[in-house]
């Protein structure tokens, strides 16, 4: 009895003993945060973690492709093949503050978490001074482009939703329920802090990529200053300098987060940060991309070349004139969707996915031969421009000769052919290097690009041809691959910074010989003559380019037309307050049902669309505002 | 579907007839020639009785005087019907009382007559000298003593405190190798219910008093023979090995398991073997099954009609899918290729199949081992269609055995030691994409664009694969094709072994004992689908002349006509568990019983594909419980309870936690001044617990270390570089760390009664009430400006719940071959949010707080726009295109836009508040039939408008909705269906009164018919007993909804509940 009493007590208490131990079941060296800065390698892990919240820029759903009018889909969108969220809410005038899409600021329906992106940021830069053995140089390059960073996504955020607030540095995860109340800033103080955070990373950024290899797509100082005039053109840009329909809006302490009276000095603060950027993407050895053939036995024509310098500055990867090109977004799905079915022997691949269609208003935008609006041309036939014609012998290199088109394809200036495929159109590349003997698009019902199926087919009757590598190969067989030559996205390329500096210039000082200096630099690349040739010899607008608001409405369809279809248009159409005149009305393409070019080439509307005040910015979700009531609503949501 | 409509199929009739008629034939010919067989026996028995009462030779021999004597039956409540009177030494002497408790018998003059009476001491009485007797048969309190399995042991029922409700395990036995199909309305306190009828996916949900957490684990630990299961090995268990299956509902019942209690206790025990002979038993089933009720869905010319109409509806501008050439020529039914009308339900799914189960098990045993062997094999098919073309089967095939063994041994006479061993296998043929995903794709491909293949023309009279159908460029959802192309089997295994060990301690104090339990059980599992890429094809050209098409190949690269191989999951793990027990029963100078036990508990789980580090990490449970009772004269009951326990999840200082538990009863009955009542009220008991439990389980199996901050250290890559070739991945905080984290708390209270009325009824009820805390939440008040990539999260939750659940049953033998049983029982369970993690709404409907845990939020549909101009002018609903014929949303908080701040809470919970089931029972001679009804209420569903909506993702159209749809020309305001749309229409499809359906229903669970054969006829073949037996399973329900299976709620396009005809035989030899 004593004994049994004595091992019960034994047992109990050895059992007791072990019972702490037992259920200790974690081992030391489970990662924790701290593991993050613990090194080199992993420091350089978390700022690569900072760059996962870039914007998927090449994304057909992610920026402004879909949002506006430029490209039009299928609708109803058939879902097993692809849709479109963006184009389904935002371009058919369904955007609602309930769940907003593209919405950076949860990070749900297509948007990142920008928010998250900005902690990231924060925490590499409250954390690098702890890494042991860190070279000061590099280090400090590490800090420049995670600023850089921090000040894209607050960029990002501000151009979609206007006001916001400014996350200098992180709250902790402790704040109490106050504490974590933010309220939006007003929108000079956010760019002033946007450009406050570029100016500091400026200089410890490398001015170029040395070690290209393995560096291409990091951040350099070009980035960040052509960044940076981006920034401040926006800030001057009439949606947010002086835009008097904000004057109302208010936040909570009554702070007013528009200033309501214009300001000429955000012009000059921009054009000398475009200066500056263009002199260091100079520096840097940029330049606008001149396509020279190297896989190319074949002896091409001017025309030939001159449409692949403009399709090659978009779609030849690491080409001169990029300045900015996002590695982690690179160009597949949107090559895949802009691609028409070209070859009649290979109609049934599926990897193709030839549903990217621009719409006749992108079409008609395009300058006629003399480079000037085709509204204005004195020579050429606006009003009979949806008459179908014959192609001539002499537009081979653009068209097949021959075929019937519209008239509205004939006489327009390279960017058209290079950035459009259509019916009756040619397509360089695809396997048939020899431009005198190259692809043609058939687009009516039943061709080979026409609609055959309920999907994968052009709406317009268009394809931005611009998109897709001349390399990329529609492969035999059915269900067969599309071998696509991918490129990271061109963020930033220089003829887009020539412009914004071409156009701060204007703004700010009105015409002269500099300003237009920057703009018939891309005309010449595009083939075209100067802006003061063109329209005094073709125009039936003579003196336009030399006033200021005609130089304005030059400038802005120069930019239109030569970043078409990459992800720029809508943002610019936002910030120069025209929305209401652009995406007000119908959406049109060509009756694509038809098989007869008589009928082929009706104009079929597709949707009408509206778009008011409150479209200009981006509804903050509902949600938001309950969690945090410090937050104020944008106008009309 | 009604079993009679089932039948209405003209040409599903003949089919299932044949199969299940064979069985039937045959069990009616063995019945009916067994009846035959057996009212000859019992003539000739009745005869040879007569006989032996007229002239009993064997006593005439020895001169006795007979005498007949009179004589009535009774118990304290009355006269008792059905009570046997024999002849001590000669019971072939005998008769029964009648249902005046009256009898008549000759007996010789100086007989001792017993009488005996299920549930009543046997009693001698002397007849010398009487010619009439007068005997008072007193209650047999041990024969009515059942014995409860309780916590860590097995209690008295009289001295149960705590609210533990046992199932008659012959309840369970339905025709369904699914044991949790079979709960529903079966115990008082279980809310049950079951979504899907898939074999192999069709396990009930099932909770204790219903859910009073809004935490991570919400359903009961399951506990088999003392050791915890999942919910799989509980379904398939076989009722036919089950000794005792008992629910804990309060806190003196599961306290002791502390940290892992709150939600209740399932403990199972099985069988053991008894001294004796062997004596094997063995059932087996046959039975037909088929769709309660199968979806039904317009025709195709309606479909293409309607698909027009709702892109014309919404856009004027907008493309026809079909031209009206297809609509005019599409018959369906022709078969005709050029214009396909496919019936994917007839090209998929059969009308029924055929299952059998047979289970087997031999008991027995000596003095020193007693052994119980069992094994079953249960095979489940599914309703798919087979082709014949491939040589592999495709339709589900579920065959699940098992094989347990359970031997007592003693070791010596005080020692006993008990080794269980177990087994549980599944293996599972069946399609690649699962039963649950061929119906989804049924109902999401187009009927009219194309068939589900071709027969071959003329280019492929050699080809060998299956010519599928498809269109386009191939790119569309082939039901036919999927379910075809291939097949997928798992094998899960699941092995148990437990070596018991039991001291009688008494030579050392009287009273005392130890108890050992070791326990480890392996589970595997792995699946393997194999499938080749089915080849698709479109018409190309046709002749109307003579019929003859081409066919144009749409992947002749892509598809393949030999299988391919894809590598399913798998999981490993191992479990072993440990317990060790002292208990010490004594009772004192006669009145005072003491009981106490202390019980020592550790428990480990290792997975082998964790999938990370923090999961990988074993799963543990160390505790130390005890119970201590007393009870006086079975007057006056206490015990009290608790749990000292802990789990690896929380923070040294969170770690352990106590749960303590305590209860009283009182047995009215057993009172010396109840005795006047007692006729009346046999037995009156009342009882009142209260205490703590816990939970622990509040985050999942890879959420378990709060204390720890998960970084993900590998998340994601970015690349940089010319070709992208420098890759890094990035890191992801996945959850923050939080030292205070810890487990729910439950404090349950619960009282009861339990009542004996005359003899015959059975009352049982009790009230019961329970406030959880520390529930974990996220916390709301975080805005996404903060950049969190985890939610924070704290104990901040609290939740009550409370409602009653009882018990009525009814026992009455009229004779000594009818007898009569009624039972029914009923459980009201309702829950409250108390505190929720929410914003400071301004409209207070919308907070969480007072509502119940499964209450729904969403709007209150008015009904649908009268026009465009209507919508135009009402106020703006947030969810995408609207207009006349939408439904049209009240704007609650008026503020002119009807946004989430407009959501109330609509309908019932989502769970139902009510289950409950009856049933009766009769047996006369060797017949009997029981039915059970089973039923639910207080629970809503929706009707999911996203995945039934026509012409989306190629959807279906419901017939019912055809039929009754808001339409230009007919502008029904409260149609079924609002305005159609070629795609989802977001506003309709918001949360909304407009498609909440109450989910209450009352269905004829079961019926079951027996017949078991005279033991005369069966001994000669060395048979004990043998019965038949006829069942069904969910053969009606009654319930307005009506397209397709109530219970399966917004579930109703997977794979439907089954209702089952059986016929089943059972024999013992």
């Amino acid at each position: 009895m004593k004994k049994l009493k004595i091992v019960l007590v034994l047992l109990l208490v050895s059992a007791s003993f072990s019972c702490k131990k037992y259920l200790d079941v974690i081992p030391d060296n489970i990662a924790t945060i701290e593991n993050a800065f613990s090194s080199r390698t992993t420091a350089e892990k978390y700022l690569f973690t900072c760059f996962m919240y870039l914007p998927a820029h090449a994304n057909v759903d992610n920026v402004a492709f879909l949002t506006g009018d430029e490209f039009w889909l299928p609708y109803p969108q058939v879902a097993q093949f692809h849709f479109f969220q963006s184009f389904e809410d935002i371009a058919r005038d369904n955007q609602s503050m309930v769940d907003p899409t593209l919405n950076y600021w949860d990070g749900s329906k297509g948007g990142k978490p920008m928010f998250r992106g900005i902690r990231d940021c924060n925490i590499f830069l409250e954390n690098i001074d702890k890494v042991p053995g860190m070279q000061e140089r590099e280090k400090k390059r590490w800090i420049a482009e995670v600023k850089f960073l921090k000040a894209y996504y607050h960029f990002w955020l501000l151009r979609m939703y206007g006001p916001i607030p400014l996350i200098k540095e992180n709250i902790p995860i402790s704040a109490t329920v106050d504490g974590v109340k933010v309220q939006r800033e007003p929108v000079d103080a956010c760019f002033e802090y946007i450009v406050q955070l570029l100016d500091e990373a400026t200089p410890d950024l490398p001015p170029l990529i040395e070690n290209e290899s393995s560096e291409n797509g990091r951040i350099t100082q070009p980035i960040s200053l052509s960044v940076k005039a981006l920034t401040l053109v926006t800030a001057a840009s009439p949606l947010f300098n002086g835009n008097t329909d904000m004057a109302n809006f208010r936040d909570k302490d009554n702070r007013q987060l528009f200033s309501a009276t214009p300001s000429n000095d955000k012009w000059k603060a921009a054009a000398d940060a475009a200066r500056a950027a263009i002199d260091a993407c100079h520096t840097a050895g940029a330049k606008l991309h001149v396509y020279a053939p190297v896989v190319n036995t074949f002896d091409l024509s001017d025309t030939t070349i001159t449409q692949m310098s403009i399709r090659n500055s978009v779609t030849e990867k690491w080409n001169p004139e990029v300045i900015w090109a996002n590695t982690n977004s690179m160009a597949v799905q949107i090559q895949a969707l802009s691609q028409a079915f070209i070859d009649p022997a290979r109609t049934s691949n599926m990897g193709a996915r030839s549903m990217l269609a621009p719409t006749l208003k992108m079409a008609e935008l395009f300058y006629t031969n003399n480079g000037v609006p085709i509204n204005e041309d004195e020579t050429w036939d606006y009003a009979g421009r949806y008459s179908v014609k014959t192609v001539a012998a002499e537009d081979r290199f653009n068209l097949q000769v021959g075929y019937k088109t519209a008239s509205l394809h004939i006489n327009r200036e390279n960017r058209f052919y290079a950035d459009l495929g259509f019916d009756g159109s040619v397509w360089y590349g695809q396997g048939k290097y020899n431009d005198k003997q190259p692809w043609f698009v058939e687009g009516r019902t039943n061709q080979t690009a026409g609609k055959r199926g309920i999907s994968l087919y052009s709406i317009t009757g268009y394809w931005p041809k611009k998109l897709v590598n001349f390399q990329n190969i529609i492969e035999a067989g059915d269900g067969g691959p599309y071998t696509i030559k991918p490129y990271p996205w061109p963020v930033i390329r220089l003829a887009d910074v020539y412009l914004l500096y071409a156009e701060a210039l204007n703004e700010s000082m009105g015409p002269s010989a500099e300003v237009y200096k920057w703009i018939n630099l891309v005309r010449t690349r595009a083939g075209l003559e100067s802006v003061e040739k063109s329209w005094s010899e073709h125009s039936r607008i003579k003196d336009k380019y030399l006033s200021k608001d005609g130089l304005r409405s030059i400038i802005q369809q120069e930019r239109q037309i030569e970043l078409a279809f990459e992800g720029q248009r809508y943002w610019d159409i936002l910030r120069w307050k025209k929305g209401r005149d652009e995406f007000n009305g119908p959406v049109k393409g060509w009756d694509i049902d038809q098989e007869a070019p008589e009928y082929y080439y009706r104009i079929r509307t597709l949707f009408n669309k509206k778009f008011s005040n409150k479209d200009y910015f981006w509804p903050i979700s509902e949600n938001n505002l309950i969690i945090n009531n410090k937050l104020v609503q944008n106008p009309g949501w | 579907m009604k079993f009679h409509q089932y039948f209405k199929y003209g040409g599903a009739l003949r089919v299932p007839l044949k199969s299940f008629l064979v069985p039937l034939i045959l069990t009616v010919f063995i019945t009916t020639t067994a009846y035959q067989a057996s009212r000859a026996e019992s003539l000739s028995d009745s005869a040879r009785n007569k006989k032996i009462i007229a002239k009993p030779a064997g006593y005439k021999k020895l001169n006795t005087v007979f005498k007949e004597i009179r004589g009535t039956v009774r118990d304290s409540a009355g006269v008792l019907p059905g009570a046997t009177i024999s002849l001590k030494g000669n019971p072939k002497i005998g008769t029964v009382t009648d249902p005046n408790g009256k009898f008549i018998l000759e007996i010789p003059n100086d007989a001792v007559l017993v009488v005996g009476m299920i549930g009543y001491l046997t009693q001698e009485v002397p007849t010398a000298g009487k010619t009439s007797v007068d005997i008072l048969l007193k209650v047999d309190s041990k024969a009515l003593e059942e014995v409860v399995v309780v916590a860590f042991g097995k209690q008295k029922k009289s001295d149960v405190i705590g609210a533990v409700s046992s199932v008659n395990v012959a309840d369970l036995k339905i025709p369904s190798s699914n044991l949790t199909t079979a709960l529903a309305g079966r115990v008082a306190g279980m809310i049950a219910y079951q979504r899907s009828g898939e074999p192999g996916a069709d396990n009930a949900d099932f909770f204790i008093r219903g859910v009073t957490t809004f935490g991570y684990k919400k359903d009961p630990l399951i506990l088999l023979d003392g050791v915890e299961v999942d919910r799989t090995t509980l379904a398939r268990l076989q009722p036919d090995d089950i000794a005792s299956f008992s629910i804990a509902k309060d806190a003196t019942a599961t306290s002791l398991y502390g940290a892992r209690g709150a939600n209740g206790v399932v403990l199972i025990t099985t069988k053991e073997g008894k001294e004796g002979q062997i004596s094997i038993s063995v059932r087996m089933e046959n039975s037909v099954s088929a769709p309660t009720r199968n979806v039904e869905l317009a025709d195709p010319v309606t479909y293409m009609r309607m698909g027009n109409e709702a892109v014309l509806t919404r856009d004027p501008l907008g493309m026809l899918p079909y031209s009206q050439e297809k609509i005019d020529n599409t018959v369906p039914g022709s078969g005709s290729v050029m214009y396909p009308s496919t019936n994917w339900q007839d090209a998929l799914f059969k009308d029924y199949t055929i299952n059998q189960r047979i289970n087997m098990n031999a008991s027995g045993g000596g003095k020193v081992a007693r052994y119980y062997l069992a094994g079953t094999l249960n095979q489940d098919n599914g309703v798919l269609k087979v082709n014949g073309k491939n040589n592999f089967n495709n339709n589900i095939d579920l065959k699940s055995y098992s094989l347990r063994s359970n031997v007592n041994i003693n070791l010596t006479k005080t020692t006993e030691a008990v080794v269980r061993l177990s087994g549980m296998f599944d293996d599972y043929n069946g399609p690649i994409d699962g039963g649950t995903g061929v119906y989804n794709q049924v109902m999401h491909t187009n009927p009219v664009l194309f068939p589900a293949f071709y027969e071959p023309d003329e280019q492929n009279v050699a080809t060998k694969h299956i010519l599928f159908g498809n269109f386009g460029t191939g790119g569309y959802q082939n039901p036919y094709a999927n379910l075809q192309r291939g097949y997928k089997e798992y094998s899960s295994s699941k092995m148990d072994a437990q070596f018991e060990l039991k001291q009688d301690l008494s030579f050392l104090t009287e009273g005392l004992s130890l108890r050992g339990l070791f326990n480890t059980s392996r589970y595997s599992f792995f699946d393997v689908s194999r499938g080749y890429n089915p080849f698709y094809y479109n018409i190309g050209s046709y002749d109307k002349k003579d019929g003859t098409y081409s066919l144009i190949a749409l992947n002749e690269t892509a598809g393949t006509e030999y299988l391919g191989y894809t590598e399913g999951r798998k999981e490993v793990s191992s479990t072993v568990y440990m317990e060790a027990a002292a208990n010490y029963n004594r009772t004192f100078a006669e009145n005072h019983n003491i009981s106490s036990m202390m019980v020592f508990i550790m428990r480990n789980n290792l997975r082998g594909n964790a999938g990370d580090l923090q999961s990988s990490l074993p799963f543990r449970n160390l505790g130390v419980s005890g119970r201590l009772t007393y009870s006086y004269k079975s007057k006056y009951f206490a015990e009290v309870n608790f749990g000292y326990n802990g789990s690896e999840r929380f923070f040294e200082t969170n770690r352990f936690g106590f749960f303590p538990s305590a209860g009283i009863a009182y047995s009215i009955s057993n009172e010396k001044f109840w005795e006047p009542v007692s006729p009346y009220i046999s037995k009156l008991k009342f009882r009142a617990t209260y205490g703590l439990v816990g939970n622990d389980a509040i985050g999942n199996d890879y959420d378990r270390f709060f204390y720890l901050s998960n970084v993900d250290m590998n998340y994601g890559a970015i690349g940089f570089g010319t070709d992208n070739g420098y890759w890094r991945s990035g890191v992801l905080v996945s959850r923050y760390a939080n030292n205070n984290i810890t487990w729910e708390k439950a404090r349950k209270t619960n009282i009861g009664f339990e009542m004996s009325l005359f003899r015959n009824f059975n009352i049982e009820a009790d009230y019961f009430q329970e406030y959880r805390t520390n529930i974990l939440m996220n916390r709301a008040f975080i805005p996404p400006t903060m950049g969190l990539s985890a939610a924070v999260r704290a104990n901040v939750g609290e939740a009550s719940a409370k409602g009653i659940d009882g018990s009525i049953d009814y026992t009455q033998n009229f004779s000594n071959t009818f007898w009569l049983k009624a039972r029914g029982n009923f459980t009201y369970a309702t829950s409250q949010f108390r505190v929720n993690e929410e914003p400071d709404y301004k409209e207070t409907y919308l907070s969480k707080v007072g509502n119940s845990l499964s209450q729904k939020w969403g709007y209150i549909a008015e009904r649908l726009f009268v026009d465009d101009m209507e919508a135009l002018n009402s106020p703006k609903q947030n969810f995408g295109v609207y207009g006349g014929g939408d439904i049209k949303f009240r704007d609650v908080n008026g503020d002119g836009q009807v946004t989430p701040l407009d959501m109330v809470p609509i309908g019932h919970p989502t769970d139902p508040e009510i289950i409950y089931g009856f049933g009766l029972s009769a047996g006369l001679k060797s017949f009997d039939l029981s039915c059970f009804f089973q039923g639910s209420a207080r629970s809503s569903f929706w009707i999911d408008p996203a995945a039934t909506s026509p012409f989306a993702d190629q959807t279906q159209l419901l017939k019912a909705y055809a039929d009754n749809y808001w339409s230009e020309e007919n502008r029904n305001l409260y149609a079924l269906w609002p305005r159609l749309t070629p795609n989802i229409s977001w506003n309709n499809a918001q949360p909304s009164t407009w498609f909440m359906r109450n989910q209450a229903f009352v269905r004829l669970k079961s019926v079951e018919m027996g017949y078991t054969l005279p033991k005369r006829l069966v001994e000669k073949v060395k048979i004990s007993s043998a019965r038949v037996y006829m069942n069904g399973l969910n053969l009606m329900s009654i319930s307005n909804f009506k397209l397709w299976d109530v219970e399966m709620g917004g579930n109703g396009l997977g794979y439907p509940v089954q209702m089952t005809l059986n016929v089943g035989l059972n024999v013992s030899f």
